[in-house]
């Protein structure tokens, strides 16, 4: 029993008839020539009319997707009239804002530098634990291999990210993964083993060694739950379903603090911080280009916008990497992520015809642009019922090269995402296309995670120059161990000299300065907060691609 | 011969020699025990009140998994076999409400309704009954360290024994563990108290209650003479062995005692080894008094 | 009512009744019907328990458990939301504790109360064997109690129907950090390579690659041999 419709079958015959001879076939990693031209060509990034340059701030001129210059061109939610500055909820040390894989770190290392807990302060848009971090699934990436170093680990993310990384960012990345493996065995994550205790680890686009550690396709569940389980163990002060409306400043031009603003009260409250993270995340639900996102619920860009209204510097915003296995079919699930570790473990990007049209482990941002081509340059992918476009990802090779039982033992997520549709992909392919899923750039930081303004530092997805203009599967996740703890230890220490002046929302007025300059007339107000998919909205967001 | 078993939670946490020592002692008479797959806590202590459902949902379960196991072509009969006397007593009696009362079985097999229907068919036998039925010569003919020179009290406390028709002997005058007893080659010590109560539960919360009652049951047997005492539920071990701490201070004159199980003494007969009989996990511990007695 | 011809069916959200297209997940229909999700909505592709849901078919009794991402709507469905399950989570610090059967008596003693019901397993919505586990952790199984409860997301449900008021993924959560941290242990190459990282063994060589300008990395990066 197919779980696909009657006209694909054909193609599906084909895919199976091409199997036996694909069977660890090598097709050749594209030349750095070929791979500049497909992305050119091909990637959503370089395509005509999609970008503008910001007009305002300090990184004006700065080319982003039409979607991000929006919200950053968009008025503040409140004015400085709106809120009561003195009357102060809150006053901590150091407040988290987002409740991520790097928010959580940075709780529970700032607590471990010496902090009191009554001096943390975590906030959280939506529920505890929702977040990007909890919905990775393949892996993350250490170079605790014994046949691997943080020499090469480095090279990898340097030539993955196209060169344009910040050396001394990749440098700790790179040097921390191990203990950042280290740390999450003493807390207890069960990371997936070989029966002789040794990591089990696999490769991932443009890894030069086998570095992806995992726990099963639920990665980052496990880490994140298991966190979540120590920050509560700890008793660190937390708000769920308070969003931040905007950032409050001092007469020094630090970042003091946030405007809180309850979700279910509708109130505002003031918290007073000497220093402020920003653990935002990514933009997926932006939309960039109309395209369905992996991102979860929240993914709104809010930390970026929030920054930028105090004034700190951006980079490599213009760089939006889409995932290459985003599912295609069935229509209810388009967009969601499938691991890259099915590629991993022998999965293969087959076209209509059943050929292997691509190296199954480029790079994300070289595999996207190929597939994009193949349906659209070649027309050899298959069109859904709705119209969108997709290649197969040959999953049943899994079983045939590891052994009966492979698939459903090590991608529990997938079998069940897809089982719950009548697609047993340990017997049919999945059908994939590109798909949105990481803000490559972000809010520019030193290694000591600060931004440009003082007072205001961040961690995770919403920071750029880590990843260049490219990410490497596995590395978001060590991303945000690494930096998340870096910025719990070094928002501790600043504690014990920061002092916070006089509170002040003035830089809310130059904001609003700075559009009326730039001649930008908008009822567009930011940070978004929530995407909006009530009425027939729901509809659009399902269909659009190109 | 293959076996459905029944280990039950104690088993596998605090009375763990009473698990190994009993698989093994089965092995050397030739009977695998085989495990009941996906096997939950009885329930343990049958509910009384005739309208309680819900309590018979465990060990029910537990019989539909014998059931499954027996179709499946996993052991040689619809039986399980258990070593627990609470888990004896639970499975046993839940299984004759089961075949007695079928408006409460109508109820069970709705809730339960993700399972295959319970036919009734599954026998619940204690340990002790499979001895005897396999016949005290074939467990003879396996001696070969006879328990010479060793006296050893059989215990039996309540629940192997009561209620009558569910108990495994006569609760006034039992002999099952007698005749094993006497098959290993050891002297018996029958004490009028055999199966009077140690105390069972009351060890939570009320441990002066089991320091009485269960001292009166180690002195009559410390007075017959006994080396040790043999028992047959891990509570009543529990309760006779740890508990003679509270014993010595709360009764002056209290001569200690070793408790052990029944299967220890047949690995210990059978020649099987210490990891079989696993007594380093008694308190008090034998193996100074076997030693003594040359049989360690 | 039954599909028309348009595709559209009829769902009840907290006893509302509205008609929507036929092909969408519980969540994108409630967003069609209107609402707007600030509790209930999360990753919505069915990884992080946020948007758990109970619901039932017409002319059935029975009480249902769902994930509004992942279920797709059905004629005549009644349909709630439990975004928030009023549950006690224990502290508890992971380095002292042991791994055997009395930790989780210590912390969670509800779970001797647990009558093997079932209803736990029939909650959950990604089919896990629930009782199993709680079973299992009961018993000191550690690693059977973290084998089985592996892809739970912590949604609730079976809290929330649990007659005994165990709070299962509580369970499921202590059994596998324990698993791992005191069955499975620690990495030993981990443990080394991290140590080595902290000796310096790698300062110069990365430092040596900061050095190099674009081109020269470039050529590096292209010669690199590939071990995968």
């Amino acid at each position: 029993m197919s779980g696909y419709p009657e006209y694909m079958q054909e193609s599906l015959r084909l895919v199976e008839k091409t199997r036996p001879e694909r069977i660890g076939k090598a097709f050749p990693f594209m030349k750095t020539e070929e791979k500049q031209k497909i992305l050119k060509d091909w990637h959503p990034d370089f395509k005509e009319g999609t970008k503008r340059m910001l007009k305002i701030g300090p990184s004006k001129g700065q080319l982003m997707p039409n979607e991000v210059v929006d919200i950053l061109e968009s008025h503040p939610l409140i004015g400085p009239g709106d809120i009561d500055l003195s009357d102060i909820a809150y006053d901590v040390d150091v407040l988290i804002i987002g409740a991520g894989g790097a928010g959580m770190s940075a709780a529970l290392l700032a607590q471990e530098s010496g902090l009191d807990i009554d001096r943390i302060l975590m906030v959280q848009k939506l529920r505890l634990g929702d977040a990007n971090s909890k919905m990775s699934q393949g892996g993350i990436q250490a170079a605790d291999g014994v046949d691997d170093s943080p020499t090469r680990h480095y090279l990898d993310i340097m030539g993955g990210g196209r060169f344009t990384n910040n050396p001394d960012l990749v440098e700790i990345l790179v040097k921390d993964g191990p203990n950042v493996i280290k740390w999450h065995e003493s807390l207890g994550v069960m990371y997936d083993k070989n029966p002789d205790g040794a990591m089990k680890v696999e490769s991932g686009g443009g890894t030069s060694r086998k570095r992806m550690h995992s726990c099963k396709d639920y990665t980052g569940l496990e880490i994140t739950r298991v966190l979540l389980d120590e920050f509560l163990n700890r008793e660190i002060p937390y708000l769920e379903f308070t969003p931040v409306a905007e950032l409050i400043t001092d007469e020094m031009g630090q970042v003091a603090g946030a405007v809180l603003w309850d979700m279910d009260s509708d109130e505002y409250l003031v918290a007073r911080a000497k220093s402020t993270v920003l653990a935002t995340g990514g933009f997926g639900r932006l939309h960039i280009q109309g395209y369905a996102t992996t991102n979860h619920y929240g993914s709104t860009a809010d930390g970026v916008v929030l920054a930028y209204h105090v004034g700190a510097s951006l980079r490599d915003l213009d760089s939006t990497q889409f995932h290459p296995t985003g599912a295609a079919f069935p229509e209810q699930i388009v967009g969601q992520l499938c691991t890259e570790a099915l590629r991993g473990r022998g999965s293969q990007p087959v076209n209509k015809h059943g050929e292997l049209f691509v190296h199954p482990l480029e790079t994300r941002d070289v595999e996207s642009s190929a597939y994009i081509r193949e349906c659209y340059e070649r027309d050899n992918g298959i069109v859904t019922p709705t119209g969108m476009r997709g290649v197969w990802l040959d999953t049943p090779l899994i079983d045939i090269i590891h052994g009966p039982g492979t698939a459903e033992r090590e991608f529990s997520a997938m079998n069940r995402m897809f089982g719950k549709f009548n697609i047993d992909i340990r017997k049919e392919p999945m059908l994939v296309f590109p798909t949105l899923h990481y803000q490559n750039g972000g809010v520019e930081i030193n290694t000591r995670c600060e931004s440009n303004i003082p007072g205001l530092f961040a961690a995770g997805e919403v920071c750029g120059g880590i990843h260049g203009k490219n990410r490497l599967m596995g590395n978001s996740q060590l991303d945000l161990y690494v930096f998340g703890r870096r910025v719990g230890v070094f928002t501790a220490e600043r504690a014990k000299k920061a002092r916070v002046g006089k509170l002040t929302l003035n830089h809310i007025d130059r904001y609003e300065r700075w559009l009326a300059e730039a001649g930008i007339k908008t009822d567009r107000r930011a940070p978004l907060l929530l995407p909006e998919y009530r009425g027939k909205k729901t509809l659009e967001h399902q269909l659009k691609l190109l | 011969m293959k076996l459905s078993y029944y280990p039950g939670c104690t088993l596998k946490t605090t009375a763990k020699s009473f698990d190994g020592s009993t698989i093994a002692s089965a092995r050397a008479l030739g009977i695998e025990l085989v495990e009941l797959p996906r096997w939950n806590c009885c329930g343990t202590v049958h509910s009384l009140a005739k309208d309680d459902v819900m309590h018979y949902l465990a060990p029910i379960r537990n019989l539909i998994r014998v059931e499954e196991m027996n179709s499946q072509g996993l052991v040689d009969e619809k039986r399980a076999v258990t070593q627990c006397a609470m888990c004896y007593n639970t499975l046993k009696r839940a299984n004759a409400a089961a075949n007695d009362d079928t408006e409460k079985m109508k109820k069970i097999r709705d809730v339960m309704d993700e399972e295959p229907k319970y036919s009734g068919g599954v026998e619940v036998t204690h340990f002790l009954e499979v001895l005897r039925g396999l016949g005290w010569s074939k467990i003879s003919d396996r001696v070969v360290k006879p328990l010479k020179g060793l006296k050893v009290a059989p215990y039996y406390g309540c629940l192997l024994l009561r209620p009558r028709g569910f108990g495994i002997d006569d609760p006034d005058n039992p002999m099952v563990m007698e005749s094993l007893l006497e098959t290993l080659g050891a002297e018996v010590v029958d004490i009028p108290f055999k199966s009077k109560c140690c105390g069972a539960y009351h060890t939570v919360h009320m441990k002066e209650v089991v320091a009485d009652l269960s001292h009166r049951i180690l002195t009559q047997a410390s007075d017959g003479g006994s080396d040790l005492v043999a028992t047959a539920c891990p509570l009543c071990e529990f309760n006779l062995g740890s508990r003679q701490k509270e014993m010595k201070s709360c009764f002056r004159g209290f001569k200690q005692i070793p408790v052990v199980y029944y299967t220890q003494l047949m690995t210990l007969a059978f020649g099987l080894g210490e990891e079989a009989s696993a007594f380093g996990l008694n308190d008090p511990d034998p193996r100074p008094l076997l030693k003594e007695r040359g049989l360690h | 009512m039954g599909m028309d011809e348009s595709g559209m069916i009829t769902i009840y959200v907290m006893g509302k009744k509205h008609r929507v297209p036929a092909d969408l997940t519980i969540m994108k229909a409630m967003e069609y019907a209107g609402h707007q999700f600030r509790r209930g909505a999360g990753c919505r592709g069915g990884f992080c328990g946020a948007c758990s849901t109970i619901y039932r078919k017409k002319g059935s009794y029975k009480l249902q458990g769902a994930l509004a991402c992942q279920k797709m709507v059905e004629d005549e469905m009644y349909i709630a939301q439990i975004p928030f399950s009023p549950a006690e989570k224990k502290t508890y610090n992971v380095d002292e504790l042991k791994a055997d059967a009395n930790t989780f008596l210590e912390y969670y003693p509800e779970i001797a109360r647990c009558l093997c019901c079932n209803t736990c397993t029939k909650a959950c919505p990604q089919d896990i064997k629930v009782m199993d586990y709680v079973q299992a952790a009961l018993r000191g199984d550690i690693q059977e109690a973290a084998k089985l409860s592996f892809d739970c997301l912590s949604c609730g449900l079976c809290a929330v129907r649990c007659p005994a008021e165990i709070v299962p993924y509580n369970i499921g959560q202590l059994a596998r950090r324990l698993y791992s941290k005191y069955v499975m242990g620690p990495t030993e190459h981990v443990l080394k390579r991290a140590s080595e990282v902290e000796e310096g063994r790698f300062d110069d060589e990365i430092s040596g690659l900061k050095s190099l300008d674009k081109a020269e990395l470039q050529k590096l990066y292209e010669a690199r041999d590939m071990k995968v």
